[in-house]
Order: structure tokens, then sequence, then C-alpha cells
């Protein structure tokens, strides 16, 4: 009677069922798995723009031309990039390291508010340092805490001269949904800025961000996925003033094509965003119309 | 509150950038040999929530790399050599090991 009586109780043999059929099935698929090949995996570059938890293997170094292009704005023709020569270095089972030189690439011609320019140029140095505060099997979900400062000589949008200050800081999280095989992450992201433009007048805002994303190896060294990437620009360095949001959604791509080598790709299209101060579809303002990622690393 | 914090923040972070590497006394300590491409033992017991130390004996005639995901090492030890990976103090569970070398060579640590 009281199965049909409580919502809550009724729901509750059927959620029970599709939790037993989804373990099961995810037990055979491991099995299945281990007999096919897909071994354990590193999760860091397995989902795109989202970041996962892992931090390496001690001792291992690993230098990767990292690009992150941002395309189309409002009018006009708009093409950026950003690449990082990154040089990875996990020093022991906790922490991660990472630093290098970042290139500039701009293309822009006709977009209202930017000067026209063509230009690709060194641009300025970053650093990283990640910490795994919790990993699996202790905890169904590993989580890794990261804190990114970064020095621009040059406008990340426009590519004007500028000097430029960054602190990202990023909590990463990811679980298996299924062992070796089916991966979600999630990034909590908080990234204040502060600039100097050509006025001499100092610069400050910030970016909250949130993204999620899922990636299934189709193979032992292939993993798709897809992934959605949402932003909230504020003025200020504690979210003082909103100015407009977006939300990206595009597939992923990792492959590991040798030992030691391996490619993560992604590319993103803004699928919904608004500025405060116009009525227009998507923030082209403060982001792109679509933006794309490749990396490709080397461990040694 | 705040303060406390950030200083056992510190502390503990000091003791990870310092203090994962050296073997100690107290480690577990387990014996692991490759001898004609496989592991021997495949398979590995230890106590959880206690440093490990794993010296491989490599008796093959080529080199092998004992690489582990979840245990977070990788080590080169050469033909006829011999090398000792330490592990931080493990959760119980079954952490996958393989030679990187020659991937099908595989073997698990078992924590319990």
């Amino acid at each position: 009677m009281a199965l049909h009586d409580d919502r809550g109780v009724t729901a509750r043999p059927g959620a029970l069922v599709a939790v037993a059929l989804w373990w099961m099935a995810a037990s055979a698929h491991a099995e299945e798995s281990a007999s096919k090949g897909f071994y354990e995996i590193e999760t860091k570059y397995i989902f795109g723009f989202t970041e996962g938890s892992g931090i390496g293997l001690e001792g291992e170094k690993e230098f990767s031309v990292d690009t992150i292009g941002r395309f189309g704005k409002r009018d006009g023709r708009y093409a950026a990039t950003e690449t990082k020569f990154e040089f990875e270095y996990t020093p022991n089972q906790y922490i991660q390291v990472e630093f290098g030189p970042l290139a500039a690439g701009h293309n822009i011609r006709g977009v209202t508010d930017l000067d026209d320019r063509h230009a690709i140029t060194l641009s300025g140095f970053f650093g990283e340092l990640r910490y795994l505060v919790f990993d699996r099997p202790a905890s169904p979900i590993a989580v890794t805490v990261s804190f990114e400062p970064v020095y621009r000589a040059f406008d990340e949008t426009g590519g004007e001269r500028v000097e430029n200050y960054e602190f990202e800081t990023k909590l990463q999280a990811d679980v298996e949904l299924i062992k070796n095989r089916l991966y979600a992450a999630a990034n909590l992201i908080y990234e204040p800025e502060t600039t100097r433009v050509m006025s001499g007048d100092w610069e400050k805002e910030s970016k909250f961000g949130l993204t999620g994303a899922l990636s299934y190896r189709v193979l032992p060294e292939l993993a798709i996925g897809v992934e959605a990437d949402y932003y909230r620009h504020y003025d200020g360095l504690l979210f003082d003033t909103f100015t407009g949001d977006a939300l990206f959604i595009g597939p992923t791509l990792y492959y590991k094509f040798a030992r030691k080598m391996f490619l993560a790709a992604a590319w993103n299209a803004q699928v919904w965003g608004r500025e405060v101060e116009t009525s227009n579809r998507f923030n082209l303002a403060e982001f792109s119309r679509q933006r794309a990622k490749l990396k490709v690393a080397v461990e040694f | 509150m705040l303060k406390q914090l950030s200083v056992s923040f510190v502390i503990g972070f000091a003791a990870c950038l310092v203090g994962a590497n050296a073997a100690s006394a107290q480690d577990t300590a387990l014996q692991l040999t490759v001898q004609n491409g496989r592991f021997e033992p495949a398979e590995l017991q230890a106590p959880a929530n206690k440093a490990i130390s794993i010296t491989i004996k490599n008796n093959d005639a080529k080199s092998v790399e004992f690489e582990s995901v979840s245990l977070r090492v990788e080590k080169v030890i050469a033909a006829k050599g011999q090398g000792t990976v330490r592990i931080r103090a493990l959760s119980p569970g079954r952490y996958e090991f393989m030679d990187d070398f020659n991937q099908k060579n595989r073997g698990t640590l078992v924590v319990q």
C-alpha cells in the first residue's frame, strides 16, 4: 500500500534496481576491460579544458606544447592563441609543479573595440603548483587543488602591450564511473587578475568557472568525451560587479600515440551567453564564440 | 583558526615536499623479482596506513620499468640489476603495477 501512496517509496525499488544493474554492468565491464588491455590511465588530460586530478608519477618529467585558441567576436575577424611551453615535474607522490614561457598570437581585423593586429610574440611566464588532496581508492572522488600565477606582457584578448598578473586557483575532481573505461570530472575555478593598461591605470577583474566532463576510453590508448564549461565574469578581484557569463559545450579527445607521448584536444562552442550591458545573444565581450585546445606532450 | 589552518597546511606541505622519498625502518619491506618477463610474485600483500618499500630484482637480461599510476611511482631497473621504490602509506585496496617496457607483465599490490 505504502508503495503506491508514497512517491519516494515507489521510486526507491526502481532506483535500487537501476543501481544494481549499473553495478553489475560496471563490474562485468571492468573484468572485460582488463582482458582487453584497459588498465589504469592518468586522468589529468583526458577531459579537454577540464582537468582531472592526476599529478603524474614520482620523478616523472614532461615537456609539452599546449595551445588554446579563441575564435570569433561580434564582428570582424578574430583569432587569438596562447601557447604554453610547459615543463612539468612530479617531485613526490603528493605534488606536481609546472612552469614555462607563454607565446601569444593574434589575428584581428575589424573587431569593434579591438585594434587590428597580426602578431606572434613571447608574451609572459606561468608557474603552477598542484597538490593531491584526496585520491582513489581512499576516496571514490579524487581531488587536486592547483595554484597558477601568470605574468603577461601582452593582453590575452587584444594583444596590446600591458602588464597583467593572474592567479588561477582550481579544484579538480574526478571519478571512475566504470573502472578504467568511463570517467567524469568537474573543476571549480577562481581566477582573479589585474592589468595595467597603456594609460597607466590598473584594471581588476575576476572569473568564476564551473566545468564538467565525461570521458570514455574506446580503445586503451584513445578516449573521447564531452564537456560543458560555464564561466561568469566580474569587474573587481572578488566578484564585485557581474558583467556577463557564458556556457561552452564541445567534444574532447585524448590519444596516447606512443609509450611516452600523447595528445589532448578539445573544441568548444559558446551555446549560451549574456552581457549585462547589452541584450546580445552571446557574451562576446569577455569570451569568444569558439575555442579550441591542442596539447602534445612527451614524458621522460 | 585561519592562522592555525594555514600553519598546519604549510607544515604538512613542507613534510610532503621533503619526506616522501627516504625509506625508513618502519616501512613494510616487500620483494619482487622479474624472471622470464614476469613479476614473481604477481600479487603482493601489504598492511594499510604504513609506508611501503618494494625492492625489485631484475634477473632478466633486459631492463624493466616498474610503473604504477595508482601508486604514482616509476623506476627503471637495469638488466641483472636491483632497485627500490618507496610508496606512501596507502588505504586498503588493489593497486596495479606493470613493466612499462613489457606491458604484458603486470602485477597487483593488495593493501588491507
